[in-house]
C-alpha cells in the first residue's frame, strides 16, 4: 500500500493539529526561574507548610543535587536546564475556592473548552468528582460536601496538608521515597500540588474521582503529587487527564503518584495522557517523566493500573506495584501510541514480596512515524513470594518503515513455587485487513481506527466507561491517514 | 559508568602488557591492534554490575585475586579421553591451558581443510582479513583483553566446498595445580559452499587448580556455507569460563549454535553474538543450561538482523537446580534494512532449587515493519500433574522427573543434527539430574 | 448494470486478464467457470478494486459510472460486493461493531443518517436467520477463529446486511460442506430478486445445482471462451476442463 495516495495520507496524519493546543490568558504569579533552596522555601512558604514538610522538601532537593541523571535510555536524551524553568504558577485569584463564582470565568472556560465540567449543577448527579489543577495549582474540586457524607476525602494536596496533616505525614514518600530516582527527588523537592484522597474503611467510593492537569504557563514545570490511600475494604476507582498548550519549547512534567491499598482494599487508577506531544518535526512538546507506584500493603488487596498514551514528546513512565500483601493482585494495562518524533518508553514493575501473590501485564505499542516505542519493564519474584504468579503479553504494531518497537523485559525469580509467562509479537496492520474493510465501504483512515480499537481492546475495556469512549476516539484520530 | 579496579589481576595484566606489546616477531599491523586493543581495556577495566550487559554477575571474586599468567610446564601429558563422545566419528583437537597440542591430536585427512596453531597463522591472507573484523565491533572488555593479549588458540580454514567427513572435535583441558589465568583465540573460516560439524568439549584435569579461561573464537561463513557447531561445557567447579563467540554471515549460508552447559564449571559466563550480515541468511541458537550447586551460568545472546529475508530460531532452555543461578539474556535486532525477517526467540526455564535463581530478558529491536518476531519466556516447576500421572503409571518419582526433563528439553535436543551428539547431550542432562 | 469491455489486468508483470467482455443485467444471476489460473479470482478483485492488481486496458461501467475510477470503498458504497475467497480475520473488532460501521458509511454516502440502534438490532437478528448465522458468531471478533464454513457463512450474512446491488461471490463454495453449502446457497437464492444481480465464481458445477444461474461462462486464458446456460456447466463437468483446453487451443491454432 506504499502508493502515493497513502504517503499523502500520512502526510495529513503528521500535521494532524493538536486539539488542545491553545493558551489561556489569565493572570499569574510566575515564581521567577531557577532552582534553589530558596525557591523551595518559597513554594513551602506560598502554601503555608509545616515545618516537618519543608524540611522533607529541603532533604529532597539535597538528593537531587547528589543524584545523576538516568543515562539507560536506547535513545535520544533531553538536555534539561534545571535553572532554566519556573517552579510555581499559579492563577492570581485566590486559588482555593469552594464556591464556583469565585473562580475566575477564563479558568472556567478552559476547562470547559477542554470538556471538564466543573459546575456540578451542570453534571449529571454524581458521575464523576473532578480536581481540576490548573498549572502549579488545585483550583476547584468538586463534589466534596457529597463524598464528605460516606467519609471519603477528595481535596487539593495543599489543603491536605492543612486539613489532614497526620494523614499525609503519615503516608507522603511511604511508596516513592525522595531518594527514589532523580525526578521523584526533583518532585519532592518542588512539588507545588496535586490530588489527595483517601478512603476510609469499608467504604466503596460512591464515585469515579477524577483529576485533570492543564499546563498552560510558558517555561513552566508542572510537579504535582498525588496520594490515594485505600483503608481496608475500600474501593475506590480514579482517573487523570491532561493536555497542555502547543509551544515550540519543550516542557517538564514530573510528577509522583503514590498509591496505597490497605487490607482487602482495591485501587484502580486509570489515566489518558494527551499532552502536547510537539508538532511533526519533532519540536516542542512535554517531557513526561512521572513516578508512579503503588503498594498493595495489606493482605487481598488489588492495585489495577491502566493507561493510555498518546501525548508527550518523551514520556518514561513505569506505573509499578509493590506486592507486600499476600494474595494481593497488581495489574497493569498500557496502550501506548507515537507518531513523529514522539518517543514513549514505558511499562511496569510487579515486585512480588508476599505469597500467593499474582500480577497481569497486557501492554501494547503502537509506533508511526519517525517514533519510538519501548516497553521495558521488570517482574520480580521474591524468596518469600511462595506461590507467585505473573503472565505477561507485550504486543506490537508497527506503522510505517521509519519507526521502532523495542521490548526490553526483566525478568528475575529467585523462589521455586514461582510461575511466570512472558510472550511478546510484532505485527503491522495487513493490506488485507484495510482492503476488506475499505471492500465493505470502510475508508483507509477508519479502516485503521477500526483495527487499532481492536488491537487495543483488551486494554480499553479495562477503562470506565466514559472514559474508554474518548480514548478509543484519541486513538482513532491520533491515527488518523495513517495506512501501513 | 566504568570503574578501575585496581584489581591483582588487574595489575598484574596492566604490568604485563608492555613486553607482549612490543613490536618484534609479529606483523607491524597486528601489533597496532593488540596496542590498540589493550588501551581499549585498560580504559574500560574489569566490568562491574552497574553496566547492564553484567548486571547479575559479580566478577569481583574471580578477578579480585591473582594468576599464573602462563602454563608453567607446556606440553605436559594430559588425559582427555574422557571428553570423548561415544559413536561420534571425528578429529580430536586437543587445546591445552589454552594452547593447542598438535601432538596430542588427530591430523585431518579431509582435503581443503587447514588447522594451524594461532601464532603461525599471522601470515595467512584470511587471518589479515578477518582477525578481530567482528568480535572487537563489540564493547566486550573481555574481547579486548583477548586481543590485546592472547598468545595461544587455533586457526581453521576450509576451503571452497570442502567438506570435513567427521566431526571436528575441540577438547579445551585445563590441567595443573597452579591457579591459571589463560586466554584462546579462534578463527574458523568457512569458504564458499563449505560444511562442518565442530564440537567444543570444556573440561576439567582431575586436581587441576583453579583457573579462569578467557576464550574468544571468531567464525565466518561465505556463502552457502554451513556449520553445526556444539559447545557443551563439562569442566568442574575450579574452572571459570569467559567466552565470546562472534558469527558472521554471508548470504546463503546456515549456522546452528548448539550450546550445552552442564554440573561442574563454577562461573560460565558466554556471549554469542550472530550476525546476519547478507540476505537469504540462516542462523539459529539453541540452548540447554543444565546447572547445580552454586554454579552462575550467563548465556548472552544476541542475533542482529542487517539484511531482508533472513530467518533466525533461538531457543534456549534452563534447568536449574540447588543454589545455582541461570541468566538469559537475548537481544533480537532488526535493522531498518530487514524486511522480511522471521525472527522468533523463546526461552523456558524449570526453577528446582530451593534457592536457585532465574534472570531472563528477552528483548526485541524492531527498526523495520514487514518482519514477523515474536518471543517468549515462562518460569515454572515440575508440573504435579503430569509427575502424579507418570507414577500412577508405576514409574518411581525419579524417574518420573527424569522423563519430565527430557520432555522439557525434548524442544532443544530433537533439534541436534548430530546423533551421536544429541544421544551424548541427553545422556549428560540425565546424570546431571 | 455491469458491462465489461475488453478488461485486461495484471499481476506483477504478469498478464491474467486478456480482454474479457461480459454484460450483467439487473435480476440475473451469471456463473463464471473455469479451470485454475485462468483468471477467474482475478476478475472479482479487480471489479473490487484491489491495488496489487494493475488494470492495463478495456473499461468497466457499473449501473453507468465509470467502476474502474472508483476507490475499493465508493466501489462498495456504489453496490458492489465482493464475497472473498479467504475471508481475514481482524483480531479485538467485533462482527457488530464492524457492520454497523460498514451500514452507516454507505447510509452517509447516499446521503442517509446512521440508523438507529434498535433497527440495526433487528436487522441483524433478522438478517442472520436468513443464512442460519449464529447469534454468538455476531458478538466475536470479525473472523478470528471462526471455521472456514463459519467464515463463508459471514460473507453471505454480510450480503445480507449491506443489500448491495452485485454482489460477487469468489469461491465462495469452496471448503464447504454438503450442510454448508445448501446454508449459503438457500440465502442467496432468498437474496435474488429483480433489482439485484451475482456473479458466482466457481470451479465446480456442484454450487450451480443449488443456485441456478441464468448464464453460465467458462473464463481460459484470461478471456470467455464460451457462454451458454447451465447445461454448460454440465457437458464441462462431464468433459472435464482438459476437454475445454484442447479444443479452445486447437481453435487459437486454427485461428494462426
Amino acid at each position: 500500500m506504499n502508493n502515493t495516495n497513502d504517503e499523502i495520507l500520512l502526510q495529513e496524519l503528521a500535521e494532524q493539529e493538536y486539539k488542545y493546543g491553545f493558551t489561556t490568558d489569565i493572570e499569574m504569579d510566575i515564581a521567577k526561574k531557577g532552582l534553589s533552596e530558596d525557591m523551595v522555601r518559597f513554594i513551602s512558604a506560598k502554601k503555608n507548610e509545616p515545618e516537618w514538610l519543608l524540611e522533607w522538601r529541603l532533604k529532597a532537593l539535597r538528593y537531587f543535587h547528589q543524584m545523576e541523571l538516568p543515562t539507560w535510555q536506547n535513545f535520544r536524551h533531553p538536555n534539561i536546564d534545571f535553572q532554566d524553568i519556573s517552579y510555581y504558577a499559579a492563577p492570581r485569584k485566590k486559588p482555593q475556592v469552594n464556591n464556583l463564582d469565585e473562580v475566575d470565568p477564563e479558568l472556567l472556560s478552559t476547562f470547559a473548552k477542554l470538556g471538564i465540567p466543573l459546575d456540578e449543577q451542570k453534571i449529571l448527579a454524581g458521575v464523576v468528582a473532578v480536581d481540576a489543577v490548573f498549572d502549579s495549582v488545585s483550583v476547584k474540586t468538586t463534589f466534596r460536601e457529597k463524598l464528605k457524607e460516606v467519609g471519603v476525602i477528595f481535596c487539593s494536596f495543599g489543603e491536605a496538608v492543612q486539613e489532614h496533616p497526620d494523614l499525609v505525614k503519615k503516608y507522603l514518600g511511604s511508596v516513592v521515597p525522595q531518594t527514589d530516582n532523580v525526578y521523584a527527588a526533583l518532585n519532592a523537592a518542588v512539588f507545588s500540588d496535586g490530588s489527595f484522597v483517601y478512603i476510609p474503611k469499608g467504604v466503596n467510593c460512591p464515585m469515579e474521582l477524577s483529576t485533570y492537569f492543564r499546563i498552560n504557563a510558558e517555561n513552566t514545570g508542572q510537579f504535582e503529587r498525588t496520594l490515594i490511600i485505600a483503608d481496608d475494604g475500600a474501593y475506590v476507582s480514579y482517573l487523570e487527564g491532561c493536555t497542555a498548550p502547543m509551544r515550540d519549547e519543550n516542557q517538564l512534567h514530573a510528577a509522583v503518584v503514590e498509591l496505597v491499598a490497605l487490607e482487602n482494599a482495591e485501587i484502580k487508577y486509570s489515566t489518558v495522557q494527551n499532552w502536547y506531544p510537539g508538532d511533526k518535526n519533532g519540536v516542542g512538546g512535554i517531557f513526561n517523566f512521572v513516578t508512579k507506584r503503588g503498594i498493595c500493603k495489606g493482605n487481598n488487596s488489588k492495585i489495577s493500573w491502566t493507561q493510555v498514551e498518546t501525548g508527550s514528546a518523551i514520556t518514561w513512565k513505569y506505573p509499578s506495584v509493590i506486592l507486600k500483601g499476600d494474595h494481593s493482585v497488581g495489574e497493569f494495562y498500557s496502550v501506548a501510541l507515537t507518531r513523529n518524533y514522539q518517543m514513549a518508553d514505558t511499562g511496569t514493575k510487579m515486585i512480588h514480596l508476599g505469597k500467593n501473590t499474582r500480577s497481569r501485564i497486557i501492554s501494547k505499542g503502537i509506533s508511526a512515524g519517525f517514533s519510538h516505542n519501548s516497553y521495558r519493564g521488570q517482574v520480580k519474584i521474591s524468596p518469600g513470594a511462595d506461590h507467585a504468579r505473573n503472565f505477561t503479553q507485550c504486543d506490537s504494531l508497527l506503522i510505517g518503515d521509519r519507526c521502532g518497537a523495542h521490548t526490553f523485559p526483566y525478568i528475575e525469580t529467585r523462589n521455586n513455587s514461582a510461575l511466570l509467562e512472558h510472550e511478546a509479537t510484532t505485527s503491522k496492520i495487513g493490506e488485507d485487513q484495510i482492503f476488506y474493510l475499505n471492500q465493505r465501504g470502510i475508508n483507509s483512515e477508519k479502516a485503521v481506527g477500526l483495527i487499532i480499537n481492536g488491537y487495543a481492546k483488551e486494554v480499553l475495556n479495562q477503562l470506565p466507561m466514559e472514559f474508554a469512549v474518548e480514548a478509543q476516539k484519541l486513538l482513532a484520530i491520533s491515527l488518523e491517514g495513517s495506512v501501513g | 559508568m566504568i570503574t578501575q579496579l585496581t584489581t591483582s589481576l588487574y595489575n598484574q595484566l596492566v604490568m604485563a602488557a608492555p613486553d607482549c606489546l612490543q613490536p618484534g616477531q609479529e606483523p607491524k599491523t597486528f601489533t597496532d591492534i593488540r596496542s590498540q586493543s589493550f588501551r581499549k581495556f585498560k580504559q574500560l577495566g574489569f566490568p562491574t554490575m552497574k553496566l547492564e550487559d553484567w548486571k547479575y554477575i559479580n566478577l569481583q571474586g574471580l578477578v579480585n585475586q591473582s594468576y599464573s599468567l602462563e602454563d608453567s610446564l607446556p606440553g605436559r601429558p594430559v588425559a582427555h579421553e574422557r571428553a570423548h563422545i561415544p559413536g561420534l566419528a571425528s578429529y580430536h583437537l586437543v587445546m591445552v591451558n589454552g594452547a593447542f597440542r598438535p601432538d596430542l591430536s588427530d591430523s585431518i585427512e579431509d582435503s581443503g581443510i587447514t588447522v594451524m596453531p594461532m601464532a603461525e597463522a599471522l601470515d595467512e591472507l584470511l587471518f589479515a582479513k578477518h582477525f578481530a573484523a567482528y568480535a572487537d565491533k563489540t564493547d566486550n572488555p573481555f574481547v579486548a583483553l583477548n586481543t590485546a593479549l592472547f598468545q595461544n588458540g587455533l586457526f581453521i580454514s576450509f576451503d571452497k566446498g570442502s567438506v570435513a567427513a567427521k566431526a571436528i572435535h575441540i577438547i579445551h583441558v585445563v590441567a595443573g595445580s597452579e591457579s591459571l589465568f589463560s586466554q584462546t583465540r579462534n578463527l574458523i573460516v568457512m569458504g564458499p559452499n563449505s560444511s562442518a560439524d565442530i564440537v567444543e568439549t570444556f573440561i576439567t584435569e582431575q586436581g587441576a587448580g583453579k583457573s579462569l579461561n578467557n576464550l574468544v573464537s571468531e567464525v565466518v561463513l561465505e556463502e552457502s556455507a554451513r556449520m553445526q557447531h556444539y559447545i557443551l561445557q563439562t569442566a568442574s567447579s575450579q574452572s571459570s569460563y569467559l567466552t565470546h563467540t562472534e558469527i558472521h554471515q554471508s548470504k546463503y549460508s546456515l549456522y546452528n549454535n548448539y550450546n550445552c552447559t552442564f554440573p561442574g564449571a563454577s562461573f560460565v559466563r558466554n556471549n554469542i553474538n550472530v550476525r546476519l550480515a547478507e540476505a537469504d541468511v540462516e542462523g539459529h541458537l539453541y540452548g540447554i543450561t543444565l546447572t547445580a550447586d552454586d554454579q552462575l551460568v550467563d548465556n548472552h545472546t544476541i542475533v542482529d538482523h542487517l539484511k531482508p529475508h533472513c530467518e533466525s530460531y533461538e531457543w534456549y532452555k534452563n534447568i536449574v537446580q540447588d543454589a545455582s543461578t541461570a541468566v538469559f539474556n537475548g537481544k533480537i535486532f532488526v535493522r531498518e534494512d530487514a524486511q522480511k525477517t522471521n525472527a522468533f526467540q523463546q526461552n523456558n526455564n524449570m526453577l528446582i532449587g530451593d534457592k536457585s535463581t532465574v534472570y531472563s530478558k528477552p528483548q526485541l529491536e524492531i527498526f523495520a515493519d514487514d518482519v514477523k518476531c515474536s518471543h517468549g519466556c515462562t518460569i515454572g516447576q515440575f508440573n504435579e500433574q503430569s509427575l502424579f500421572y507418570l507414577r500412577a503409571r508405576g514409574i518411581g518419582e525419579e524417574q518420573a522427573r527424569i522423563l519430565l526433563v527430557h520432555a522439557f528439553a525434548f524442544d532443544v535436543t530433537s533439534r541436534f543434527s548430530n546423533e551421536a551428539v544429541k544421544n551424548y547431550v541427553e545422556r549428560l542432562v540425565e546424570e546431571g539430574l | 448494470m455491469l458491462s465489461i469491455r475488453n478488461l485486461q489486468a495484471s499481476i506483477e508483470d504478469k498478464q491474467i486478464l486478456r480482454g474479457l467482455n461480459l454484460e450483467v443485467g439487473a435480476g440475473e444471476v451469471h456463473a463464471i467457470m473455469g479451470p485454475n489460473g485462468s483468471g477467474k479470482s482475478t476478475l472479482g478483485n479487480v471489479l473490487a478494486g484491489r491495488e496489487s492488481y494493475n488494470v492495463t486496458g478495456g473499461s468497466v461501467t457499473f449501473d453507468g459510472k465509470d467502476l474502474l475510477s472508483l476507490s475499493p470503498e465508493d466501489r462498495a458504497r456504489e453496490g458492489l460486493f465482493l464475497a472473498f475467497q479467504y475471508p481475514v480475520e481482524i483480531p479485538g473488532v467485533s462482527n457488530i461493531n464492524f457492520l454497523k460501521t460498514a451500514v452507516n458509511e454507505i447510509r452517509a454516502y447516499k446521503g442517509f443518517s446512521p440508523m438507529e440502534a434498535k433497527d440495526f438490532l433487528n436487522m441483524v437478528k433478522e438478517k442472520q436467520g436468513l443464512v442460519e448465522f449464529d447469534a454468538k458468531l455476531a458478538n466475536r471478533s470479525l473472523n478470528e477463529g471462526f471455521s472456514g464454513g463459519e467464515k463463508k457463512r459471514n460473507e453471505i450474512f454480510q450480503l445480507a446486511m449491506l443489500q448491495p446491488k452485485l454482489s460477487i461471490l469468489d469461491e465462495t463454495d469452496s471448503g464447504l460442506d454438503i450442510d454448508a453449502l445448501r446454508i449459503v446457497a438457500n440465502g442467496v437464492n432468498q437474496l435474488r430478486s429483480k433489482e439485484n444481480a451475482f456473479i458466482l465464481i466457481t470451479h465446480y458445477q456442484r454450487l450451480l445445482e443449488y443456485i441456478v444461474p441464468d448464464f453460465v461462462h467458462v473464463l481460459y486464458k484470461g478471456r470467455i471462451v464460451r457462454s451458454g446456460t447451465k447445461e454448460l456447466a454440465l457437458e464441462l463437468e462431464e468433459k472435464g476442463y482438459d476437454w475445454l483446453k484442447e479444443t479452445v487451443d486447437a481453435e487459437a491454432e486454427k485461428a494462426i
